[in-house]
C-alpha cells in the first residue's frame, strides 16, 4: 500500500530515463492529481488508482488469513479423532474463513480490481465521486479489523458465515462474537453498495467520447452488471443483518417463534443475497477471463453481442435462485420447483460465455503466459462445477447430499475455479500496468502448478466424502466411518494448494526488490489501460482518448483514434458524457485529496459499534456521521460566485 | 499523440444542475439503493404476517387512521415548498429559495411531531411481538430519514441565506431537492402498508 504514496510524488512518476521529458502540461496535470503521502497524507488521498491498489492488496491479505483458517481446520481433520481443535475453535475458524472469504476477500477484491481498471479502461482521469471511493474503503477496512481484533480478543462469532437462525440469536449463542458480526457485515456492505453506485455512474458518465455502449470492453460490461446487481442484492442482507442485531440487542422478535417470528425470513433474506452474491464473485471474472483470452488468443472475442447478452441474463436469472439454498425447509412443491428450473437456467448463459472463450481461442496463435494457464484452469474447474451445480439444482438429490461435503466440493470448485484462479490470472495480467514490475514468468507457472494439482487434490475426493455421507461442519469423525484416506488426502492437496499461493506471494512481495521494468503495453492488449504508462501517471492520460471502434487499441496500432483537448490541466477536470453514445456533453469538477473521508467512516464505525453496547449510539453515530458529511461536502468556494470556482 | 479525431471541451458546461452531472446520477443511485432496503422491509412485514392467526395479533389495537393521514398531509404538502425553491433558483430567484426551503423544514418538523406524539401513546413496543418489531423498525428507518434531510436542508438553507447559491450554482439544492421528494413518495406505500393493510386484512 505504501507503494502507492511513493508513485504518486510528482515526479518519482517519471521512472526510467528513455522516457521523454514530461511537457507543461503534464506538469500541470501531475500537481493538479497530485496526492500527499506520509502518514497523514494517506488518510486523505482520494485517487481511484491508490484506493483500488488498497483494495486489492487488503483484500489479498485477507485471503491469506482466510486461507490459513482454511488450513487449520483441514489439519484438525487428517485423522479421524483428531484433538488439534476444539470443537469451539473450529467452529469459529469455519465461521471466519467463510466470512472473511466471501466478506473481506472475494467482494472486496472484486471491487478493487474495478475500481482500479474500469477508469483506465473507459478512458477517464478518475472515477466520479473520489472522495466517497475513499470513504468506502476506510469502512471496508475498519470492518474488517474490528471483526478480527474481536476474534483474537476472544469476542470470534461462531455461528457459520451464513448465521442461522435461532442458532444465533442471543438464547442459544451469548457472547459479543455474533453481534460484531451482525453489525460488521452490515457495515461492509456500505462499502460494497457505495462502490457500486459509484462504477455504475462512472462507466455510465465518463466513458472516453466514442466509446458507445456497444463498443465497451467486456470487463467493463461485466464490473457494470456486477455493480447493478449489489445494489439489487446487498439491500436485503442489510435489512436482515440489521434485524438480527436488533434481535440480539434490543429483543425485537423478527426471528424468534415465540415472539411470532419466523426463522425462515432469514434464510430468505440472506439467500437473496447470497446466492446473487456467488454470481457478484463470478461476473467480474467472467469479464477477466474475457479481457485475459483476447490479449492472449491476439483476437477480437467471438461473438461479443453474446457475450454481453449472456452477462446481462446471468445478472437476471441470478436472482431466480435463492431457494435452491432452502430445499430442505419444506418449502411449497411449486415454488420450489421454479427454483429448480431458474437454476437449470442459468447454465444456458454460462455455457454461451464458455463456447465463445472455446471459439476465440480455437485456431489462434496463443501466447502461453501465466494469465492464460489460470484461465484454462478456470475452464476446468468451473465447468466441473457447473456440472455439479446442475445435480445439485434437482430437488431429489439436493436433499440427499444437502449438508455433506459434496456440496463443499461443489462450492469450492464454483468459487475457488470462478473467483480465485481468475484473480490470480488478474493478478500477473495487470501487476505490471499497477506496479509497474513483471511478475516472474517462471515462478508464475509453478505457482498455478501447485494451485491446480493442489485443488483438485484437496477438493475432488470431498465429492466422494459426501456421497459417503461425510456431513459438513463437524470438527472431528470416528476410526470406523471410513473417511479417514480421503480426508487426509484432502489436507495434503490443501497444503499443495497454499504453497502454490505461497509462491505468488513471495513473487509480489520479491518484485519490488526490482527496478520497475514493465512495458507501457507488455501482453499487446486492446484496451486503453495499455495505453498510457506502466504505472500510469497520477492523472492516467495526457489528453482523454478518443475511441472509434470495439477494440480501442487495435484499430491503429497502439494508439487511441484521437484525443480531447481543452480540459483545464490546473483543475481536476474529467469529461462527462451521454449514457449510449458517450458524446461529450459537459465536464465535471472533482474534489481533492482531504481527510474528511476517513472521519465520516470513523463516525459511521462509532455509531455502528457503539450500538452493540447501547442504543443511544443510534443518535450519537447519526450525528457525527452528519458533522463529517458536512465537513466533507462543505464547498470549497463559499463567498465566491459560480464565475470564480470554474475560472 | 498523432490523433486524427479531436474534441474540443474547452466550451462545454462546467457546473450543470441536471442529468449532466454525474452527482445527479449518484443520487439516482442512492434512491435505488434505499428503494430496495424500503420494499425488503415491506416484503418481511407481509411474510411475519402472512402465517399469524391474526395481524397485528390480538390484543393489539388495529392502527388509528386519524392522526397518521394528517401526518402524511403535511409530510407530501412539504415537497411544495421543496419544488417552489428548487425551481426558484434555477431563475436566480434568492426569496423562492431562503423561504422555501425553511418551509419545507417547518413541514418535516410537523410530521416528526406528530409520529412522536402517535408513537409514545402507542400500546406496544418493538420487544412485544413481531408486529410491534416490523412497525417500530420501518418508523424508525423512516424518520431517521426525515430527521436526516432535515439536517441536510437546514445546511443547504444555511448557505442559501449566505447568498452561495445561484442559477448556475444550484446543484446542491436541486439534488437535495430529489432526495426530499424521494423520502416524502417512499412513505406513502409505507403509510399503505402499516395503517391500511391490517384493517383490509381483518
Amino acid at each position: 500500500m505504501t507503494t502507492r504514496t511513493e508513485t504518486d510524488r510528482p515526479g518519482v512518476t517519471e521512472q526510467a530515463s528513455e522516457r521523454p521529458a514530461m511537457s507543461r502540461k503534464a506538469q500541470e496535470l501531475d500537481r493538479t492529481w497530485y496526492s500527499a503521502s506520509g502518514f497523514v497524507g494517506w488518510f486523505t488521498q482520494v485517487n481511484h488508482r491508490i484506493i483500488g491498489t488498497r483494495f486489492i492488496v487488503t483484500s489479498f491479505i485477507f485471503f491469506l488469513m482466510a486461507g490459513i483458517e482454511a488450513l487449520l481446520l483441514r489439519t484438525q481433520l487428517a485423522v479421524p479423532e483428531n484433538s488439534f481443535l476444539t470443537p469451539d475453535h473450529f467452529n469459529q475458524l469455519f465461521t471466519m474463513h467463510g466470512s472473511s472469504m466471501m466478506f473481506f476477500f472475494a467482494v472486496p477484491m472484486m471491487e478493487g480490481l474495478g475500481i482500479y481498471v474500469v477508469p483506465l479502461m473507459i478512458g477517464t482521469r478518475d472515477m466520479a465521486f473520489p472522495r466517497l471511493n475513499a470513504f468506502g474503503y476506510y469502512v471496508y477496512l475498519i470492518a474488517g479489523v474490528t471483526l478480527y481484533a474481536a476474534g483474537f480478543l476472544g469476542h470470534a462469532p461462531d455461528g457459520g458465515w451464513f448465521a442461522y437462525v435461532p442458532l444465533t440469536l442471543p438464547q442459544y449463542s451469548p457472547g459479543l462474537g455474533l453481534d460484531f458480526w451482525a453489525t460488521m457485515i452490515t457495515f461492509i456492505e456500505i462499502s460494497a453498495l457505495v462502490a457500486a453506485v459509484e462504477l455504475i455512474v462512472t462507466v455510465f458518465k465518463q466513458r472516453a467520447p466514442g466509446m458507445s455502449l456497444n463498443r465497451m470492453p467486456l470487463f467493463v460490461w461485466a464490473m457494470l452488471v456486477t455493480m447493478f446487481m449489489i445494489v439489487f442484492a446487498m439491500p436485503p442482507l442489510m435489512v436482515g443483518s440489521v434485524m438480527l442485531a436488533l434481535d440480539r440487542t434490543v429483543s425485537t422478535h423478527f426471528f424468534m417463534p415465540s415472539g411470532g417470528g419466523e426463522p425462515l425470513l432469514w434464510q430468505h433474506l440472506f439467500w437473496f443475497f447470497g446466492h446473487p452474491e456467488v454470481y457478484i464473485i463470478l461476473v467480474p471474472a467472467l469479464g477477466v477471463i474475457s479481457s485475459i483470452v483476447v490479449t492472449f488468443a491476439r483476437r477480437p472475442i467471438f461473438g461479443y453481442t453474446a457475450m454481453v447478452l449472456s452477462v446481462v441474463s446471468i445478472g437476471f436469472v441470478a436472482f431466480g435462485l435463492w431457494v435452491h439454498h432452502m430445499f430442505t425447509t419444506g418449502l411449497p412443491a411449486l415454488g420450489v420447483s421454479f427454483f429448480t428450473a431458474a437454476s437449470v437456467m442459468i447454465a444456458v448463459p454460462s455455457g454461451v460465455q464458455i463456447f465463445c472463450w472455446i471459439a476465440t481461442l480455437w485456431g489462434a496463435k496463443l501466447r502461453i503466459a501465466t494469465p492464460l494457464l489460470f484461465v484454462l484452469g478456470f475452464f476446468f474447474i468451473f465447468v466441473l462445477g457447473g456440472l455439479t451445480g446442475v445435480m445439485v439444482a434437482s430437488v431429489p438429490f439436493d436433499t440427499q447430499v444437502h449438508d455433506t461435503y459434496f456440496l463443499v466440493a461443489h462450492f469450492h470448485y464454483v468459487l475457488i475455479g470462478g473467483a480465485v484462479f481468475p484473480v490470480f490470472g488478474a493478478i500477473y495480467y495487470w501487476f505490471p500496468k499497477i506496479f509497474g514490475r513483471m511478475l516472474n514468468e517462471t515462478a508464475g507457472k509453478w505457482s498455478f502448478a501447485l494451485m491446480f494439482v493442489g485443488f483438485n487434490l484437496g477438493f475432488f475426493p470431498m465429492h466422494q466424502l459426501g456421497l459417503q455421507g461425510m456431513p459438513r461442519r463437524v470438527y472431528t469423525y470416528l476410526f470406523d466411518s471410513g473417511w479417514f484416506e480421503l480426508s487426509l488426502l484432502a489436507t495434503i492437496g490443501a497444503y499443495v494448494f497454499a504453497l502454490g499461493v505461497l509462491v505468488t506471494a513471495v513473487d509480489a512481495l520479491l518484485s519490488f526488490l526490482r527496478k520497475p521494468d514493465a512495458p507501457d503495453n507488455p501482453w499487446g492488449g486492446d484496451t486503453l489501460e495499455w495505453a498510457t504508462r506502466s504505472p500510469p501517471p497520477n492523472y492516467n492520460f495526457e489528453d482523454i482518448p478518443v475511441v472509434r471502434g470495439r477494440w480501442a487499441l487495435w484499430e491503429r496500432g497502439d494508439e487511441p483514434a484521437g484525443a480531447v483537448t481543452g480540459l483545464h490541466p490546473g483543475r481536476r477536470e474529467v469529461l462527462v458524457t451521454t449514457l449510449l453514445d458517450a458524446e461529450p456533453h459537459a465536464v465535471a469538477i472533482l474534489p481533492g485529496p482531504t481527510i474528511w473521508p476517513f472521519l465520516a467512516a470513523v463516525a459511521v464505525a462509532a455509531g455502528f459499534l457503539g450500538f452493540i453496547r447501547h442504543p443511544i449510539w443510534f443518535p450519537i453515530g447519526l450525528l457525527l456521521t452528519f458533522v463529517g458529511f458536512v465537513g466533507w461536502l462543505w464547498p470549497r468556494a463559499v463567498g465566491g460566485s459560480a464565475e470564480e470556482q470554474v475560472r | 499523440m498523432n490523433a486524427e479525431t479531436r474534441f474540443d471541451a474547452g466550451e462545454l458546461p462546467r457546473l450543470p444542475a441536471d442529468y449532466r452531472a454525474p452527482l445527479w446520477w449518484g443520487i439516482v443511485g442512492l434512491i435505488l439503493v434505499e428503494s430496495v432496503v424500503f420494499a425488503t422491509l415491506i416484503t418481511s412485514y407481509f411474510y411475519l404476517g402472512i402465517d399469524q392467526p391474526e395481524w397485528p395479533p390480538a390484543g393489539t389495537k388495529t392502527p388509528d387512521l386519524v392522526k397518521p393521514t394528517l401526518g402524511t398531509l403535511v409530510l407530501m404538502a412539504s415537497s411544495l415548498p421543496m419544488h417552489w425553491a428548487d425551481r426558484g433558483i434555477t431563475r436566480g430567484d434568492q426569496t423562492a429559495l431562503r423561504w422555501g426551503l425553511l418551509l419545507s423544514i417547518a413541514l418535516a418538523v410537523t410530521f416528526l411531531v406528530l409520529k412522536y406524539i402517535e408513537y409514545s401513546q402507542m400500546g406496544y413496543r418493538w420487544y412485544t411481538h413481531s408486529y410491534g418489531s416490523i412497525a417500530w423498525t420501518i418508523i424508525g428507518f423512516h424518520s431517521t430519514h426525515v430527521i436526516a434531510l432535515i439536517l441536510k436542508t437546514v445546511v443547504v438553507s444555511a448557505l442559501a441565506w449566505i447568498g452561495y447559491f445561484s442559477e448556475r450554482r444550484s446543484l446542491a439544492v436541486v439534488v437535495n431537492g430529489i432526495y426530499w421528494h424521494f423520502v416524502v413518495v417512499v412513505w406513502i406505500p409505507l403509510y399503505a402498508t402499516l395503517y391500511w393493510v391490517p384493517r383490509i386484512l381483518k
